[in-house]
């Protein structure tokens, strides 16, 4: 029983206190509201601070964005992914692959920054609307965001499946396309979906640059599907509306169970994510 | 292992202890050596121009941060003991009061502003200078949606809200709704502070939204409020002769008798530096000198 | 040309046109906040105060406050993140409870970093009472980036060819001793990534902080334990919503400029580390 071995089984225990915390601290400080209104918390569409919460306009909004974003990045990150694993010298690669974990860099203020001064009025003007802060101009921003994890996660799914297939079907007189096709991707299909989950989990629980553009009203429009209408995700309201309520009171609480929500739907996304992920480490 | 995992667990409960005991409470000469001052985005200019103020006088030796947030942070945070000072564009309701009702919150103007109601700039040029409280009550419950049915050109309106607990909100639902938590179902957008505002009306061509009077400009201008068959212009001199309709206080909110450095900053906001502060910021002093 | 022949050209050519596609969008993004951004920097935009609220002056203490809360949270997190990752290589031998430990990292990984930023609050800011200042604001993001540190010291210590810990065992090294004269030494690089990577991270995190740690105006460099500071992430924020002031713009997208250059330095830093650690490893 050594002093090295108890100090940093200490230290482990420290992240794990950590996770466990913050997951107890949720359900603590949201159990008075979940206590108080029950299902009508989750599935009611107003949300007025002081009389009642209901939580469904944020849900939707986060699912909303989020799909939007990975509408529209999927095409791209999945095609450059193929094209960067299969097609590019192992030089021209680590070029990409290196870039991109750069960009993954990128902070969200800066995509608000672009997207307060540039993006909203792009979108305002080339679609014709009456304003650009919009479900559409929050899905955009994130889809950009995300860009650079799924391509370059999707990528190492590709890139690790093991010689013996390529070889097994190149020799069965399958040309480099249908072999791509036939036994390439399958193979790494699980780990392109991990990769896109976790690019989901990071676009979900992005604050800033959606909070910026997404127009803050907690509404569902109508109809649901209208990606031009204004919303709020989950994330953006808790960066609105927290700093009025902090530490106490049925807000607080209130804002505390969309963060419980918050926090597992992320963790469901990121824990499927990595569990796909896995062969691919 | 399982003896080890023990005494990590010991040792970790030891460390949240410790930390616990020894976490920087700040002692008494460094808590008043600074002053915290969160709130009310209206009230923050004169705030922060006063402050600066202040501190050059004192040589420093003191230092005071101030910060945004609306009328509501502001009043949470005085109330919770997060900040020294609150800053808030309007009154305490009676749900904040009974919350924070425990050391009690004492409210203390140095100012007074108007909310004006405001559209961009293309609507007012094309025609529509003076709404009347129903026209401005018909868009925000979004009957009317588009200029046109107002005198302006054809275009939808883009109606902007702001956060629930904004101090301009509630001054300006009060006026229209009679109530200042009013529900807005017409509402497009909704917008934290004064510039966020500002910036939003200014960069839509059919916007209508609600600011204080010290943001309006070229960009951003305010309609006059037709009361039966007069109009109302937003000017600072309407507002001193308390003739335009919707007007308030700027108060700065302090939980329990103010003490000390704060004392001494609430004394200078309200002498005649700090009134001059508030005159030179667009907005009217409690005591003109 | 057979058919299948030209099917793989056009699909190669379709992809490659989707990989450019994502290169310029984000290149697309590099050179708008350049465009806008190279400008407004100059040197007493670097080294003075800003002024005016945020419309004039420069980035000085912004600088100053993202530097202090980064390089804050890295100290606090790196003994711990060692620690974490020296138990799971030396002694964590059951293979169920590292499978454990490591999915736990994975997903604070993922966790949305406002829920640090509101929990953190009242644990450190409100029980522990160290309220709005650079202390809660470095420890929020200690906890923040715990995960990119563990995971990349990890990686490194396991990377380590076995090799090395024969030739230390059967010097009868200690494990005290095979840590601090094998193991930290030889997955060096892999710790200073991991590192640049966590600095990176925290640099660029606005949500977990913004009410938090920082403050817009009032206090330059923070002298108590409980002072705020200006950063630049938040002076961003609050001049991107005042986009109607072409010279707050301006001063938005010089900082942004500057914000967006540390985390690039930071990362590239990372990747030739990591780069070098991948060399040695191999050697």
């Amino acid at each position: 029983m050594d002093f090295f071995r108890i100090s940093t089984a200490f230290m482990a225990l420290i992240s794990l206190v950590l996770i466990a915390g913050l997951f107890a601290f949720l359900v603590l400080q949201s159990a008075p509201v979940l206590a108080g209104q029950q299902w009508s918390f989750l599935l009611g569409q107003d949300w007025w601070a002081g009389e009642v919460y209901g939580a469904l306009p944020m849900i939707y909004g986060s699912l909303m964005v989020t799909g939007v974003a990975l509408v529209m990045v999927l095409p791209v990150a999945i095609g450059g992914a193929v094209f960067t694993s299969e097609f590019l010298s192992p030089n021209q690669r680590l070029w990409v692959k290196a870039m991109m974990e750069l960009f993954a860099g990128i902070p969200g203020i800066i995509y608000g920054l672009l997207g307060v001064a540039l993006l909203a009025g792009w979108v305002k003007d080339s679609f014709g609307l009456i304003d650009g802060n919009t479900i559409l101009t929050a899905g955009l921003l994130l889809g950009i965001m995300i860009l650079p994890t799924i391509l370059t996660l999707s990528e190492d799914a590709l890139h690790a499946v093991p010689g013996q297939y390529r070889d097994t079907s190149l020799s069965l007189g399958l040309t480099k396309l249908q072999m791509i096709k036939s036994a390439v991707i399958p193979v790494a299909l699980p780990g392109i979906a991990g990769a896109i989950f976790l690019g989901l989990g990071r676009a979900m629980g992005e604050t800033i640059a959606v909070m910026l553009v997404i127009g803050g009203l907690d509404k569902i429009a109508e109809p649901w599907y209208d990606l031009f209408a204004p919303a709020q995700s989950i994330a953006s309201k808790l960066g609105r509306e927290a700093a009025e309520a902090i530490g106490s009171g049925q807000q607080w609480s209130a804002l505390m169970a969309l963060g419980l929500i918050l926090f597992l739907l992320v963790m469901i996304l990121t824990f499927m994510g990595n569990l796909l992920l896995k062969r691919v480490r | 292992m399982k003896k080890s995992f023990f005494i990590s667990l010991s040792a970790t409960v030891l460390w949240l202890l410790t930390g616990i005991a020894y976490s920087p409470n700040g002692n008494a000469e460094e808590k008043a050596s600074r002053i915290t001052v969160v709130g009310s985005t209206t009230v923050l200019p004169i705030a922060t121009r006063a402050a600066e103020k202040f501190v050059e006088k004192k040589n420093g030796g003191i230092s005071i941060t101030v910060n945004g947030g609306g009328s509501g942070v502001g009043i949470q945070s005085a109330g919770s003991g997060r900040a020294d000072i609150g800053m808030a564009s309007r009154n305490i309701t009676p749900r904040e009061r009974k919350r924070f009702q425990n050391p009690g919150l004492r409210v203390l103007p140095v100012g007074r502003d108007a909310v004006v109601c405001v559209i961009s700039s293309e609507v007012y040029s094309a025609g529509v200078q003076a709404l009347s409280k129903e026209q401005i009550g018909d868009i925000y419950l979004g009957k009317i949606k588009n200029w046109q049915e107002l005198g302006g050109p054809d275009r939808e309106i883009v109606v902007i809200d702001k956060e629930r607990h904004r101090g301009t909100r509630h001054v300006f639902m009060k006026y229209v709704f009679g109530n200042e938590n009013a529900r807005t179902p017409g509402a497009r957008l909704v917008t934290g502070s004064n510039n966020e505002e500002q910036t939003k009306i200014a960069q839509s061509d059919s916007a209508i939204g609600m600011l204080s009077l010290a943001w309006i400009n070229d960009d951003v201008v305010g309609v006059g409020i037709r009361e039966g068959d007069e109009i109302i212009e937003p000017t600072l001199e309407n507002v001193r002769r308390n003739r335009f309709p919707i007007a308030r206080d700027l108060n700065l909110i302090v939980a329990g008798e103010p003490l000390g450095r704060v004392k001494e900053f609430v004394e200078f906001m309200l002498g005649p530096e700090g009134q001059n502060i508030v005159a030179e910021s667009g907005y009217i002093p409690v005591h003109p000198n | 040309m057979s058919q299948e022949e030209l099917l793989e050209k056009f699909v190669r050519g379709f992809l490659g046109i989707l990989s450019l596609l994502a290169i310029s969008l984000l290149l697309l993004i590099l050179g708008a906040v350049f465009w806008q951004g190279a400008p407004a920097i100059d040197w007493e935009f670097l080294t003075q105060a800003s002024s005016d609220f945020g419309a004039s002056g420069g980035i000085l203490y912004q600088t100053a406050g993202t530097l202090i809360l980064m390089t804050g949270a890295v100290a606090v997190a790196l003994p711990v993140a060692l620690g974490t990752a020296l138990f799971q290589t030396e002694y964590l031998k059951s293979d169920r409870l590292k499978k454990i430990s490591r999915n736990l990292f994975y997903s604070l990984n993922g966790m949305p970093t406002i829920l640090f930023g509101l929990v953190g609050y009242m644990v450190f800011g409100v029980y522990l009472e160290a309220g709005v200042s650079w202390l809660t604001g470095t420890l929020i993001l200690a906890v923040m980036i715990l995960p990119t540190l563990q995971v990349s010291f990890q990686q490194a210590v396991e990377a380590l060819p076995e090799k090395y810990r024969d030739a230390g065992m059967a010097l009868g090294l200690s494990p005290v001793a095979m840590t601090c004269s094998i193991i930290i030494p030889q997955s060096l690089f892999g710790i200073i990534t991991g590192v640049l990577l966590g600095l990176a991270r925290a640099a660029g995190e606005t949500a977990a902080i913004m009410f938090t740690a920082t403050t817009f105006s009032g206090v330059l460099l923070p002298r108590t334990w409980t002072d705020p500071v200006p950063t630049l992430q938040t002076h961003i924020l609050v001049l991107a919503q005042e986009a109607l002031n072409p010279k707050a713009v301006a001063q938005a997208w010089g900082a942004g400029l500057v914000l967006l250059s540390l985390t690039f330095i930071l990362i590239a830093g990372a990747l030739f580390c990591r780069s070098r650690m991948r060399m040695e490893s191999e050697r």
